[in-house]
């Protein structure tokens, strides 16, 4: 789904298409951040999930 | 009035019913000792004591008059500065919503009153409770009572609860729990915490973090009094369409001592080789008290539980942000910068991470259910580490270096994730006196278990009547 590292004009991308104007400035300070949670992130690619499905909530009774 | 401020809701609720003390001198002097202690401690971000007071002389008149009571008839308690009430400021621990004065109640604020509790006031939390540690700029860092010497976290971000019960400004709390938001500030303040099943508690009127994770449970010193306040709080309430209809049980009743038989599994890899060595040899040391007491234990390992972080991650951060994305648009320097930084972070996570983490939340649920097929409760360490001071970044796992948010989350938000109940008790202290918290997890809907093996474990131990310094 991602890869890293990410570069600046990739994050005013996102941001943009997520519907913020955050300031190069704010964007280089959450860089590393971004990047580390994409990475960890990846651990969901790895799953086999055959026919599992999405749980929205736990099963209430 | 010492021992009053140190008595458990149980013991208070008696005594009021009974008529050896008034909810006049209960509500003082927890108020009294909110005055001399929480410049310091900085627990509560509003005390509501005229209020309290005036509810208390209402308490004691009604059971002058002989009228029926509710089982925490003046008995006071503290709120976590999320839940709604009618009147009273609710900040959510920011700035932003400073003056945010509802005009309704929460469902489980009703339920309190209506069982006749007497709110003392609202307990500093980490702002919109986004964060683990238990920091608040705003209003102040909390403090954690067992250290004198030094500032450590209180854990979060039910922060201002988990202080207040430790240290006798309120005898009961409710705490909110997402990732662990109820038994991280239990187990770094010494405290029992119980997150109960997604479902068995409204959330109606408290404000969220992230729907699909957030839940209500009480804070208290024993775990009698966590029961007391849940056999309040539990039920369905028409306006969460989360809650369940099933019936609640009398959770008292089911605190009977008896363990006998009683199948518990330790859960091995990830958890106990997660946790620091002392926290490991405390937990190790609970098991074997719990087995010299006639229960059945063994070890289970779990395959699928270390998902939960990226899980977790995927979930919070969407479900936060969607609450999050107009305020952040608009009022974003007002926000703690850490706070905000996470916010921000969470404009990364796609609708596709959102949806595989729901698909791995039903495995990990799977696994968790499987664990407890054959099992009444699992035990394992709440935090893999004690209270770190604040100025800490990176801790020492049992397994490797950690920095100090990750290590906080890493044991509580598998069961955020798969909703199952699950109680922080303590169960021992480090060398330097501080105190180590454990969690049992149950079946959903099984509460009533998992409250049945923590209280005979307190009733087999004495972790949980230790006072801190402060």
């Amino acid at each position: 789904m991602t890869s890293d590292p990410i570069d600046l004009e990739t994050l005013r991308s996102g941001a943009r298409l997520a519907g913020f104007t955050w300031s190069d400035a704010e964007l280089e300070e959450i860089r590393p951040q971004v990047e580390a949670a994409l990475r960890q992130l990846r651990a969901l690619e790895s799953v086999e999930l055959g026919s599992t499905e999405p749980t929205t909530q736990y099963r209430t009774v | 009035m010492q021992d009053l401020v140190w008595a458990p809701m149980t013991e208070l609720a008696r005594m009021i019913a009974t008529k050896a003390v008034s909810p006049v001198e209960v509500v003082r002097a927890h108020l009294d000792r909110i005055a001399a202690l929480d410049g310091s401690l900085r627990a509560f971000i509003t005390v509501c004591g005229d209020a309290a007071l005036e509810t208390a002389k209402a308490a004691e008149g009604r059971l002058m008059a002989g009228g029926a009571l509710g089982p925490l008839h003046g008995v006071p308690y503290a709120l976590k500065d999320l839940y709604d009430t009618a009147g009273v400021r609710t900040t959510g621990g920011s700035r932003i919503f400073a003056d945010r004065v509802p005009t309704s109640d929460a469902t489980v604020v009703r339920r309190l009153a209506e069982a006749g509790a007497i709110l003392l006031g609202k307990l500093n939390m980490v702002e919109f409770a986004y964060g683990p540690e238990g920091l608040n700029p705003h209003y102040g860092h909390a403090r954690n009572p067992w250290d004198a010497a030094a500032h450590r976290m209180a854990g979060g971000s039910s922060s201002g609860s988990g202080v207040a019960v430790a240290t006798g400004l309120a005898p009961g709390a409710l705490g909110s729990d997402t990732g662990g938001s109820i038994r991280i500030p239990a187990s770094l303040c010494g405290i029992t915490g119980l997150k109960p099943t997604y479902g068995r508690v409204s959330r109606a009127g408290v404000l969220p973090l992230a729907w699909s994770m957030d839940h209500v449970g009480p804070m208290t010193r024993t775990v009698a009094d966590s029961a007391l306040m849940l056999g309040v709080l539990a039920g369905y309430d028409p306006a969460d369409a989360s809650t369940s209809v099933l019936p609640v049980p009398d959770y008292l009743a089911a605190l009977t001592g008896k363990i006998h038989g009683l199948r518990v599994g330790v859960l091995g890899p990830y958890f106990l080789t997660g946790a620091t060595p002392a926290v490991r040899a405390a937990v190790e040391a609970a098991a074997q008290t719990l087995a010299t007491a006639g229960a059945i234990v063994d070890e289970v390992k779990l395959e699928r539980v270390s998902l939960a972080a990226a899980g977790s991650l995927a979930v919070v951060a969407a479900e936060a942000l969607a609450y999050h994305a107009e305020l952040l648009r608009t009022r974003a320097a007002e926000y703690d910068p850490e706070v905000a930084r996470r916010l921000r972070l969470s404009a990364f996570v796609g609708g596709v991470h959102y949806v595989r983490a729901q698909q791995v939340r039903a495995l990990v649920r799977e696994e968790v259910d499987a664990a407890l097929a054959h099992r009444d409760v699992l035990l394992a360490p709440a935090t893999p580490i004690v209270a770190p001071t604040l100025d800490e970044r990176q801790v020492a796992l049992g397994d490797g270096p950690s920095d100090v948010r990750a290590a906080l989350l890493r044991f509580t938000r598998p069961f955020n994730f798969s909703g199952h109940p699950a109680c922080a008790v303590p169960c021992g202290f480090t060398e330097g006196g501080l105190p180590i918290g454990m969690q049992l997890v149950g079946r959903p809907f099984d509460e009533a278990t998992v409250l049945r093996a923590a209280d005979a474990f307190q009733r087999l131990t004495d972790f949980h009547t230790r006072r801190p310094v402060a």
